[in-house]
């Protein structure tokens, strides 16, 4: 984990939050602009993935390991999942549900930042 | 003339089963890690971690499906949610000599935003809202 790149992960999970209730609240269906946050979101929360996994592989230990990798899948995947199931029926409540992803992948990786305690 | 019933998976109902679908994931893989690497320490409240995290998953599936069987299906697994966060709030509240490590429903949810006490509130109100009459 890297601390700037989280800040930078957990300022875009709040933006995509906001983004996502403000078109639940504007009664428009989540649209392309929808995908295109969460595909930056997505791409963020990788690239910490990846660093992470790879400094994890190479040696970095850490006192609960499986529950860090564990962390660090979910923070990738719930964004996909739940942007697949806003999209899927066009109305206000795609926001919401984007939204909802959004701040459950900002617990995980608030949880992934307290969980990098490496060589403890 | 009577309502026939709506469905539950439809409109601001996707936002709810969004909710509750992170808590089945969320519940499941923490009584997963809990279970497969330190179960000795407390397998009562870890196979209740695991109870929460399959009430979630037949919630969520409840809420999703269509028909009355999945309808059954929500009312039930709401229902045990309820049951289940008062009655682990209450006894962890009351003694937490029996629990020596939290639980989704440990302190009625403290540990996840009172969320999980509050869902099932939510959960019973969307399955009588969406009810045909």
């Amino acid at each position: 984990m890297i601390g700037a790149l989280v800040v930078v992960v957990l300022v875009a999970l709040v933006a995509l939050a906001i983004y996502g209730l403000v078109i639940t609240v504007l009664n428009r269906p989540a649209d392309v602009w929808t995908k295109r946050a969460v595909g930056v979101a997505v791409a963020l929360l990788a690239v910490q993935a990846v660093i992470a996994a790879v400094r994890v592989f190479s040696g970095t230990s850490l006192p609960e390991t499986s529950t860090f990798l564990i962390y660090l899948v979910v923070s990738v995947c719930v964004l996909p999942i739940a942007t697949q199931f806003a999209t899927a029926e066009p109305n206000r409540w795609g926001g919401a549900v984007v939204a909802v992803g959004a701040v459950a992948t900002a617990v995980a990786v608030w949880r992934l930042q307290g969980l990098w305690v490496p060589g403890a | 003339m009577p309502e026939p019933a709506r469905a539950t998976a439809s409109g601001p109902g996707r936002v709810l089963i969004a909710v509750y679908g992170v808590f089945a994931l969320s519940a499941t893989a923490r009584a997963g890690v809990q279970i497969a690497t330190r179960f000795g320490e407390a397998p009562v409240a870890y196979l209740l971690s695991a109870l929460a995290g399959v009430v979630y998953i037949l919630a969520t599936i409840g809420l999703a499906g269509r028909g009355p069987g999945a309808r059954r299906l929500a009312w039930g697994a709401v229902l045990f949610e309820l049951v289940g966060v008062l009655a682990v709030g209450t006894l962890t509240v009351l003694d937490t000599g029996d629990f020596p490590d939290d639980t989704v429903w440990s302190g009625y949810g403290r540990g996840y935003g009172f969320i999980p006490l509050v869902l099932p509130l939510i959960g019973l109100w969307w399955l009588r809202h969406t009810r045909g009459r």
